[in-house]
């Protein structure tokens, strides 16, 4: 037997005791390690081992063995770890872990045997009873309002259509209410097993995001002067993740041109619940205007109409069409010419309820320079719920990709223009200007040459 | 005295020291009471105790930011420390399933500790609102006899031996002021004649 086996037989023991089935009760008693023990523990792991020449009868018994003994939950033999390791599934969590899951008789989580525990279980199982009535209560509510006539109440259709809200939000604050308590729950979200279409796990997925990723993406948003160079005022309300070629970009970080070549994913997850269309526009912030000494902006690309709810997360911007929705504008590689400031590419998602005419929005925008994200929002009546970012500048690669894919100027630089000084020459002055004449040619060795 | 003599003598006949030094180690001071058990160690000199005493080295100044070195005493701050409210716990480190379990325990914890306050909030509001509406009734009834409306209000509202007998809330007892006294307390004041 293995040192983790040893070591993890004592609680093993105490967690077998009421199902134990042992030829020697007396061992339960005794602390030290005894040599019978490990025997029987032995036969036990072995017992299901088959005879050497195995009868065609009991083949499929003997592979049922094999295939439990690869199971990475509960394997601790070494051949059956390399094996593992080698087909990518390597085994979970410590050796003595693996023991203790596979001797221990299986308990569900909520009977486990811990008095604390339980007690709180009661309490937080009263709770959610309670939580429930209340739930009742407010659906019955919520039915009696929709039913109301809106002439009998003061505020007419109005009051009505803002009484059925309020009871909505009250009931979806209720349905967090009654499972936040769950440790279950919070086991299958932490899993990331969380089904998005419950209030809960839609809830803790929105607090997950608010924590880090959420101020992350306003920080861009400010320190990039998104707002106001592009909107006049945003706050995002959906989860925009953005991927390059199937890695994670950080929001804001400067990318290979050649890497931005193809179109991203992003992974837009919503947090409130219903069917609604997105609309994904990806906007160059920082297009060089020569005549204007200004800057322009230029449409990357716009797709719209793609339906979306909260269980769906994936948006690979190359499969637009596959997903659903209409690309107006397809994917131009950002580029950004020799000497010209990093660009803000800038990728928006607009939520609209209403499909919009992708024609409508080609004949708007294809051209792509100039494209507006405010008109955008105003011809689709949509609003932005999501943002993520990312920059480019001329590098090695640009070039050629503006070859590939006939942009023209590559050859352009942009350079600073000089300015005469509007004061007079003056002459160079010091010690070294001085020492330049042929007066002092001795000194040549010491004298820097001024040009 | 008469022990620590008794037991000085002897180890003075042992070593044979002169009188000069003998008169030295066995000082006629009152402080040799204080050590009913002769201790053969060396005595301090000093009676006063260690940490308070004067650093030649350093002078009397830093002397709060001089290392303690007596390991007895360290180890005691260490265990004293514990108790202190400054002191923060090391954090609880678990596998899953105990976290889960941790958990569970603390939310239930903290549902008991809240419905508690809510119950105890209610029962607090329920007897301010008892007390505000019989207030309330006491002011719209008249009478007794022929007292007017509102005679039993006032009256309940009387503050008579609230502030102890015959006495004063102690705002009354000095004159309120925006800002605080140029001299805080008279200390040499002195009752000028006896009442």
């Amino acid at each position: 037997m293995s040192r983790c086996q040893q070591v993890g037989r004592p609680i093993l023991r105490s967690l077998q005791q009421g199902v134990s089935s042992r030829p020697c009760s007396a061992a339960l008693f005794s602390t030290t390690t005894s040599r019978k023990e490990d025997v029987v523990a032995d036969t036990s792991a072995s017992a299901s081992e088959p005879p050497p020449p195995p009868p065609p009868s009991s083949k499929p018994i003997d592979e049922e063995w094999r295939q439990r003994r690869l199971d990475p939950n509960t394997t601790t033999l070494r051949w059956a770890e390399k094996k593992l390791i080698k087909a990518g599934t390597p085994p979970i969590g410590s050796r003595r872990r693996r023991v203790a899951i596979r001797t221990s008789a299986d308990i569900p989580f909520e009977q486990l045997p811990y008095q604390a525990f339980q007690e709180a279980r009661k309490i937080l199982q009263d709770d959610r009873q309670e939580k429930l009535d209340k739930i009742v209560a407010a659906t019955a509510r919520l039915r009696f309002i929709e039913q109301t006539d809106p002439k009998t109440l003061q505020g007419g259709e109005a009051m009505k259509a803002r009484r059925i809200d309020s009871a909505r939000k009250y009931l979806d604050e209720l349905k967090i209410q009654a499972d936040i308590n769950d440790p279950q729950v919070k086991r299958r979200f932490e899993d990331g097993l969380g089904d998005m279409s419950k209030p809960i796990y839609r809830h803790l997925a929105d607090r997950r995001w608010r924590e880090m990723e959420r101020k992350i993406i306003v920080q861009r948003i400010n320190q990039f002067f998104i707002v106001p160079d592009l909107l006049p005022k945003f706050e995002p309300t959906a989860d925009v993740k953005l991927f390059f070629r199937g890695e994670k970009v950080a929001p804001g970080e400067i990318m290979d041109s050649r890497i931005t070549e193809v179109p991203p994913s992003l992974r837009v997850q919503v947090f409130d619940k219903g069917e609604r269309l997105l609309s994904v526009a990806v906007v160059d912030a920082d297009v060089p205007n020569t005549e204007n000494d200004s800057f322009d902006r230029r449409c990357h690309f716009l797709a719209a109409n793609i339906p979306w709810d909260p269980t769906k997360s994936s948006l690979p911007l190359s499969r637009v069409a596959a997903a659903g929705g209409d690309v107006a504008v397809p994917w131009l590689p950002p580029f950004s010419q020799k000497g010209s400031p990093y660009h803000r590419l800038a990728i928006f998602v607009f939520e609209h309820k209403d499909r919009v005419d992708p024609e409508h929005l080609k004949k708007l925008y294809g051209a792509r320079d100039g494209f507006a994200v405010q008109s955008f929002r105003n011809a689709t009546h949509s609003s932005p719920v999501g943002f993520n970012m990312f920059r480019s500048v001329w590098d090695e690669g640009t070039a050629a990709l503006m070859e590939r894919h006939n942009i023209p100027g590559a050859e352009i630089e942009f350079k600073r223009e000089k300015y005469e000084s509007l004061k007079p020459h003056r002459k160079a002055r010091g010690w070294e200007a001085k020492r330049q004449g042929p007066k002092y040619k001795f000194l040549e060795k010491y004298v820097k040459r001024l040009a | 005295m008469a022990s620590t003599f008794s037991l000085r003598a002897p180890l003075q006949r042992l070593f044979q020291t002169p009188a000069s030094i003998r008169s030295i180690l066995t000082p006629p001071s009152p402080f040799a009471t204080t050590t009913p058990a002769p201790r053969l160690a060396a005595a301090p000199f000093s009676t006063s105790p260690a940490p308070s005493a004067r650093n030649p080295q350093r002078g009397g100044k830093n002397r709060s930011k001089q290392p303690q070195t007596d390991p007895k005493i360290i180890s005691m701050k260490k265990h004293l420390s514990l108790l202190s409210p400054r002191h923060i716990p090391p954090p609880l480190r678990m596998a899953r399933n105990r976290h889960l379990r941790h958990w569970t325990v603390h939310r239930a914890w903290q549902l008991f500790r809240r419905g508690q306050r809510e119950a105890r909030d209610r029962e607090l509001m329920r007897m301010h609102q008892g007390m505000y509406l019989a207030c309330e009734e006491l002011r719209q009834t008249e009478g007794p006899g022929t007292r007017e409306e509102g005679y039993l209000y006032r009256v309940a509202m009387e503050k008579k031996g609230v502030y102890g007998h015959n006495g004063v809330p102690i705002e009354y007892a000095r004159m309120q002021t925006e800002t605080p006294a140029r001299e805080a307390w008279n200390h040499g004041w002195k009752r000028t004649s006896a009442p």
